[in-house]
């Protein structure tokens, strides 16, 4: 019979996947550890406005979950941890967790003075880089767990000891260093999911280089209140409302040079953005720019509720070029695949719909498990023991996700009980 | 109207070389990234879609295989490996068996065996041709080829060839023609052909719609094979005397192919010289792209490719050696190089002008030129 030691469950990465794996596997009886590599929880989906096709907020979703966590003591959650290795069989598992250091403790009152104090600036990485933050600052509005993180580049500047002197609580700690922590687990639910493929390797979309050519995930920050424009869908080149807005679906998926998979969910997020821009500016005109839509079951009755839509038209051929005319406005080359013609259609801003690239494909699980063609994780029994859930295993949309965490919380209570 | 459907076009195609085209899902990013796909004829989606389709009729009169100067981008950036700029390819070889009423280009194009054969009797015929019919008193002290083979009875054959090898291709590119223009031939005025003719000639000698292609190695290189090849057609069919001759307007001094031994900066020894240069260097540099298959269009080569370029060479090589051969006065090592020579050069000329590779220079600058004439057209109608 196994000991206590083994019957604890590890859940790495805490976005939607994750969060539902823990939370589940704890309110079932079990203890478990959430590793999380950023410092808040929630993943991507955190980081978006509304959900489709119900178009609502997903930080209610992401509340309750975090209510069931605080509210239970089996969960322990690190944050800004890692898992660096992991050996050992089903029940009996040595994990290696490698936490680095926030330079923050749990005395934060988030009452944003160290802020106040700071005058570096970094790249704010919840917005995809669209503005800056403090190098003293809290992850966003929202964040779980509410406490402030130091950047490094803060902690090695002169400015340290000024912004620790802010602190009126004394949660400043400078001399925090990377840990290593062991853990004893008897399962493990994989789930670090997606990033969203690098729109700088397609290089005929002109990524980088003309401002207002954006992705999927940075029009999901423009709309959303705590995002760099409060929720403004502005052009970024010159900050003035779009006319016309461009959705280009399939941006390096479905591509054997870049993603060869469909990541299954672009089409309706496309269709989703294309109600958050209609909202804004009753006359702008959308155009999206597709393959195939691929929208089933119920999802297909929201493409047919956003096709209705007269401001919003569907434009059937990828687009193969982005090119800037001289008054800074956008072209794209594209053929309208059911009649040949070939077309240059101008833009005010351009939304590339990038796939979910899994983070399996570039940061592979510490043990030996089998992967797809494309990095996703083969199958959900990854190997004795150890499970994957989520975008881990396949790309797919957020209330799927939410099963799939669930499912993978019970394989791993099985794989501890069974025994 | 009806629409005829070919169920099996696919598998023909394929003797032509077709291997990726099912894959093409329709996205049009091929048309889209193609510099020279324009609004009034998007390529190359279209002619995909016709394979796949099986509209033999709609390939027959599609003008869009020619406009394409195979530069590869549309390849490189397919989603999935289609692979829409060898499809271009595998069309011109089609095009060229369809319009060929012979049938000899279509088995020449779809059977390995065939075209071996064929240049290996043509190759034959010669040799044995050059063995049986020679000078009575070759001289054998020094290299002279004309007292072997007379200029004037190879000026007589030269014509000859020269004749049936016009008829043969000049019917096709009017087949081309028929083909492309349809029943809008009629209606275009003659004054517009005449007004666009220039056209004709800009594009057969610049091939200047090649540069508009992002990789201008493609179009110097194609360039250099062209000119070297022209260059020495002419040095061949008017300086051997020929034509020129025949109307009474030869002129001793720049004849090719003569006993005299030309001082180097002789107009007509540079223009060998240019030919040869210009031959190897773009034979060389395309023969090692199809091997390494470094670029798009080198990636998959049909038995006609290999041979086009290998003929091309080896005549070139050849025409080397008998130019050393004179030079260096080895009379029997001269004439034995020299049937080579011819062995390997008629054969060429023979197949490949008007039923094969060769036959492009003639059908893209007309094809180009009869666009130019529609749109003249369309625009005075306009206007």
């Amino acid at each position: 019979m196994a000991n206590t030691e083994t019957q604890s469950i590890l859940v790495v990465g805490s976005g939607m996947s994750g969060l539902t794996a823990a939370v589940e596997a704890a309110e079932a009886g079990y203890d478990v550890y959430i590793v999380e590599k950023n410092p808040y929880l929630g993943g991507r989906v955190a980081q978006l406005y509304h959900y489709f096709p119900k178009l609502c907020p997903p930080y209610c979703g992401l509340e309750i979950n975090f209510r069931r966590i605080k509210q239970n003591p089996r969960i322990r959650v690190f944050t800004m941890a890692e898992v660096e290795g992991i050996s050992g069989d089903e029940g009996d598992f040595d994990v290696t967790v490698k936490l680095n250091p926030r330079y923050v403790n749990a005395k934060c009152t988030c009452c944003g003075k160290c802020a106040e104090a700071c005058t570096k600036e970094i790249d704010n990485a919840f917005n995809y880089g669209m503005d800056k933050v403090k190098a003293a600052y809290l992850p966003h509005d929202m964040a779980f767990p509410m406490r402030y993180v130091l950047d490094p580049v803060l902690i090695q500047s002169e400015e340290a000891q000024k912004v620790k002197d802010a602190c009126p609580y004394d949660a400043i700690d400078l001399d925090m260093v990377p840990k290593t922590m062991n853990l004893k687990v008897g399962s493990v639910v994989w789930a670090t999911g997606w990033k969203p493929y690098d729109a700088n390797k397609l290089d005929s979309y002109g990524f980088g280089q003309y401002p207002d050519v954006i992705t999927n995930v940075m029009m999901e920050r423009l709309a959303a209140w705590s995002g760099p424009t409060k929720g403004k869908i502005i052009r970024p080149s010159d900050g003035k409302a779009p006319e016309t807005v461009a959705f280009v679906q399939c941006a390096g998926s479905r591509d054997e040079n870049h993603l060869p998979f469909c990541s299954g969910v672009c089409c309706l997020a496309s269709m989703k953005q294309a109600t958050y821009v209609r909202e804004q500016y009753p006359d702008a005109k959308i155009i999206i720019f597709y393959i195939d839509i691929r929208a089933t079951d119920r999802l297909e009755d929201f493409y047919n509720k956003v096709k209705q839509d007269e401001n919003i038209r569907f434009f059937k051929g990828k687009v193969a070029k982005i090119t800037q005319d001289e008054s800074g406005g956008l072209i794209l080359r594209v053929e309208d695949t059911t009649t040949e013609e070939l077309k240059e259609i101008p833009a005010d801003l351009v939304v590339l719909a990038t796939g979910m690239q899994p983070n399996t494909s570039e940061n592979p699980l510490p043990i030996q498990v089998p992967y797809d063609d494309y990095g996703f994780v083969a199958s959900q029994n990854a190997r004795p023991g150890i499970y994957a859930a989520g975008c881990t295993r396949t790309p797919t949309f957020v209330s799927e996700v939410v099963q799939d965490g669930t499912a993978a919380a019970l394989k791993a209570i099985q794989s501890i009980v069974r025994r | 109207m009806s629409v005829k459907i070919d169920p099996n076009l696919m598998k023909d195609l394929k003797a032509f070389g077709m291997k990726d085209a099912n894959k093409c899902m329709h996205c049009g990013n091929c048309t889209a990234v193609c510099p020279l796909s324009t609004p009034e004829n998007p390529f190359p989606r279209k002619i995909i879609k016709y394979a796949q389709m099986g509209l033999k009729d709609k390939i027959l009169q599609s003008p869009e295989p020619w406009l394409c100067y195979y530069c590869g981008e549309c390849s490189d950036v397919c989603p999935r490996g289609a692979d829409p700029g060898e499809a271009m390819m595998v069309m011109r070889r089609y095009l060229t068996s369809c319009y060929d009423w012979t049938g000899f280009s279509r088995k020449f194009y779809t059977s390995e065996r065939f075209e071996l054969v064929a240049i290996s009797i043509v190759a034959v015929l010669v040799g044995l041709a050059l063995w049986i019919f020679h000078g009575a008193n070759p001289d054998m002290e020094h290299a002279c080829l004309n007292t072997v083979w007379p200029a004037p009875a190879i000026e007589i054959a030269d014509i000859i060839m020269g004749t049936i090898l016009a008829f043969l291709l000049l019917s096709n590119t009017y087949r081309c023609f028929l083909f492309v223009m349809g029943d809008l031939r009629k209606k275009i005025p003659l004054d517009i052909y005449i007004g666009q003719a220039k056209e004709l000639l800009t594009h057969f000698l610049t091939q200047k719609s090649f540069g508009k292609c992002e990789d201008r190695t493609q179009w110097f290189v194609h360039l250099m094979i062209m000119t070297g090849y022209c260059t020495v057609f002419l040095l061949v069919v008017v300086f051997l005397a020929g034509g020129i001759h025949v109307i009474g307007l030869s002129w001793d001094k720049i004849m090719f192919q003569r006993d005299v031994i030309y001082p180097f900066f002789h107009p007509v020894r540079l223009l060998g010289y240019y030919a040869t240069f210009a031959i190897l260097y773009g034979t060389t540099y395309a023969m090692i792209g199809r091997l390494k298959k470094t670029k798009a269009p080198y990636k998959n080569s049909h038995a006609t490719d290999w041979m086009f370029l290998m003929l091309l060479q080896l005549t070139t090589l050849t025409g080397i050696l008998v130019h050393f051969g004179r030079l260096l006065d080895w009379p029997m090592i001269t004439y034995i190089i020299y049937v080579i020579h011819m062995m390997v050069a008629i054969p060429m000329l023979v197949l490949e002008v008007p039923f094969a590779k060769w036959a492009h220079l003639a059908f893209r600058p007309v094809v180009i030129y009869l666009m130019g004439v529609k749109e003249k057209y369309y625009q005075d109608q306009k206007g």
